[in-house]
């Protein structure tokens, strides 16, 4: 017997009985959305530009690239100063990243950003931006998996914040393994 | 603390957890940093007012998964074949170690980029791997520090929770170069961020555990708060995943539920900084899942046995637990500590000893995000132990004595009479002895004027 059959045949002998799948049906708690997302924000580290819109973030973005910084933007209306290289390896020198957020969360700060080409883009880079629209928040996470869609052979990824860690005697670090900051410009 | 993981498996959980007691101001800081966690766990789930719902949901939704897993299981494997992933299926550690291998060798792969996983842990798969040529990298900072300290984890979350930062300080100083003597946790992370990044961008492959697999997606969900799993999926060709049969979730919704609760009740975090969902190979690119048993159908055999594979491995139960906090991760004999891991190890446990590691308070149900009777299961293994003839601590020989003491009115009225007596009257040096283990940090207690059936007969009887 392969093991997959032997696994389903094992399943079989379960003492469990039949449970229904519950109703997941939760209320929503009535908060303004910006403000929520906005202190949501705060909480997992990342920052909010709530004003100024995709003309904010280019006059930031060219600020960044008379710094001589590497600036990648995948955002349309924004223009940095690398173009998308043919392997992904090449992206570990990217100061900045400039992605589309497609969704955000306010309870939990969460921005879904979904990447089909060199997936790595939104880790590697070393600061991550995301133009999120204002129209784009949600509430709740229940709300934000029912709008979010997963194109075969990507990656989608709810971002909340940049990457950071605990381990080392409970010290919170920002900037572990992923982007070291997360700016949030909305329009 | 060499003395403690190295006795693993062959020393009754007491002996264990007596040695890391030993040091007192460290069992002070262990238990204080984990109820840390505990009190932000709290914060965070008093943050929203549906917490008790989220939490009823999250056990409905993973009971009916599990009270239907062969349909959820098989339509799994289609949807991810359909998205190009190739599935296989490991009845045990050992199979899942070959197919891990085989996959490996196909590719000639040097080294391989692993975040965590406990079911890897679970199949002892990286000194497996090693033994074959291939370079295991943990990712995870808390992983790699116990990696390169060559230590096991303490901790499912939180893995080198009891290594303070001078040790670790001590340690990146002997392995990665870092300056002797320094040990700011800032400076140590960008250290090993440095050092991992490296690893990254010359890996051969990755390797990452699964959080959800969801059923009618065909899609495997990673949560890490460091971004060590997406670095390593997104930048070689290959990507493996291994999860457990108990990982399937039907639906994007109850992905949804459990993403709510998960990090909540892990760090208090409304959410983990990255929480992604695999959807199929990279361009070019190879995606492998291995669906393992491990023992787990054998628990499903079993009523109050199966309702912990409910469990979303979140540490809520560890970081409130009494005993774990005072006897350290490495005190279960069992890859998994605290109490989920004596509901999912204590049948590995040849000491039999882990299900006492437990005062039954309950706290560890009350936090669980998916209601895991989890105090239930750990009496339930007493009871089992007692079947099998297996109960440690001498109780075989005891037990039947104390049960027979404890029926008997007269026996029970009578001694406790004369232990009043002896403690009015005795000086505590000579009555400390008798109380045994109990005695050890404790005082012995102001006895009573009388017998709580004497004080009901005259204060409340009538």
């Amino acid at each position: 017997m392969s093991s997959k059959n032997s696994i389903l045949s094992a399943l079989s002998q379960s003492a469990l009985t039949a449970h229904p799948m519950p109703n997941i049906e939760v209320e929503v708690t009535p908060q303004p959305l910006v403000e929520t997302f906005a202190a949501s924000l705060v909480t997992v580290a990342g920052e909010l530009h709530q004003h100024g819109g995709l003309a904010a973030l280019q006059a930031k973005v060219d600020e960044l690239m008379a710094q001589k910084l590497q600036v990648l933007s995948l955002v349309e209306g924004v223009s940095g100063n690398r173009q998308v290289p043919n392997t992904a390896h090449e992206l570990a020198d990217i100061d900045y990243a400039i992605l589309a957020g497609e969704l955000g969360v306010a309870e939990n700060g969460a921005i879904w950003v979904s990447q089909t080409q060199h997936r790595v883009t939104p880790f590697i880079c070393e600061n991550l931006i995301l133009a999120l629209p204002e129209k784009a928040l949600v509430a709740n996470m229940h709300q934000a998996v029912n709008q979010v869609s997963l194109a075969q052979g990507a990656l989608g990824v709810f971002v909340a914040g940049p990457s950071k860690t605990a381990d080392i005697e409970q010290a919170l670090v920002v900037g572990a393994h992923g982007a070291c900051s997360l700016q949030v410009y909305l329009y | 603390m060499t003395e403690l993981y190295s006795a693993s498996g062959s020393k009754v959980h007491a002996h264990k957890a007596d040695i890391f007691c030993r040091d007192e101001t460290r069992v002070d800081w262990h238990s204080k940093a984990l109820w840390l966690l505990r009190e932000k766990r709290d914060r965070a789930a008093a943050s929203i007012p549906e917490w008790e719902q989220l939490r009823q949901l999250g056990s409905e939704l993973k009971l009916h998964t599990l009270t239907h897993l062969t349909d959820y299981l098989q339509q799994f494997e289609q949807q991810c074949q359909a998205n190009g992933i190739v599935v296989h299926w490991a009845k045990d550690g050992q199979e899942h170690n070959q197919i891990v291998l085989n996959i490996l060798a196909t590719h000639q792969v040097k080294r391989l980029v692993k975040s965590k996983s406990m079911l890897t842990e679970e199949c002892h798969m990286n000194p497996f791997l090693e033994q074959h040529g291939i370079e295991v990298v943990d990712t995870d900072l808390g992983e790699r520090i116990i990696q390169l300290a060559n230590m096991p984890p303490s901790h499912i979350v939180v893995p080198a929770i009891h290594m303070k930062k001078q040790e670790v300080g001590d340690l990146f100083h002997q392995q990665l170069g870092t300056k002797k003597g320094e040990s700011d946790p800032l400076y140590l992370t960008r250290a090993a961020r440095a050092h991992l990044r490296e690893k990254f961008l010359t890996a051969d492959a990755a390797m990452t555990g699964v959080n959800m697999a969801i059923a009618d997606q065909g899609a495997v969900v990673v949560c890490t708060n460091e971004g060590n799993a997406d670095m390593g999926a997104n930048l070689p060709k290959l990507q493996l995943h291994s999860m457990g049969i108990d990982k399937v979730v039907p639906n994007m919704d109850a992905a949804g539920v459990l993403l709510r609760t998960l990090a909540r009740n892990a760090t208090g975090q409304p959410i983990t900084t990255y929480s992604s969902f695999y959807r199929g190979p990279q361009q070019d690119g190879e995606m492998h899942v291995i669906i393992v048993d491990n023992g787990r159908t054998e628990m499903m055999k079993d009523k109050i046995l199966a309702e912990s594979l409910k469990c979303i491995r979140c540490g809520g139960c560890l970081n409130t637990c009494p005993v774990y906090r005072r006897s350290g991760g490495y005190s279960y004999n069992y890859t998994i500590p605290g109490p989920i891991g004596i509901a999912v190890g204590a049948k590995e446990d040849s000491t039999h000893s882990i299900p006492w590691a437990c005062t039954l308070c309950g706290s560890c149900t009350y936090v669980c995000p998916t209601k895991v009777p989890l105090d239930k299961i750990i009496a339930h293994h007493r009871r089992l132990k007692a079947e099998s003839k297996t109960l440690p601590y001498g109780k075989s020989g005891y037990m039947p004595l104390v049960g027979r003491f404890m029926a008997s009115d007269t026996m029970m009225n009578t001694s406790m009479s004369a232990a009043r007596l002896a403690l009015r009257v005795l000086p505590g040096s000579l009555l400390k002895p008798f109380s045994g283990a109990w005695g050890k940090y404790r005082e012995l207690p102001v006895a009573p004027e009388s017998s709580f059936a004497t004080w009901y007969a005259k204060n409340r009887s009538r």
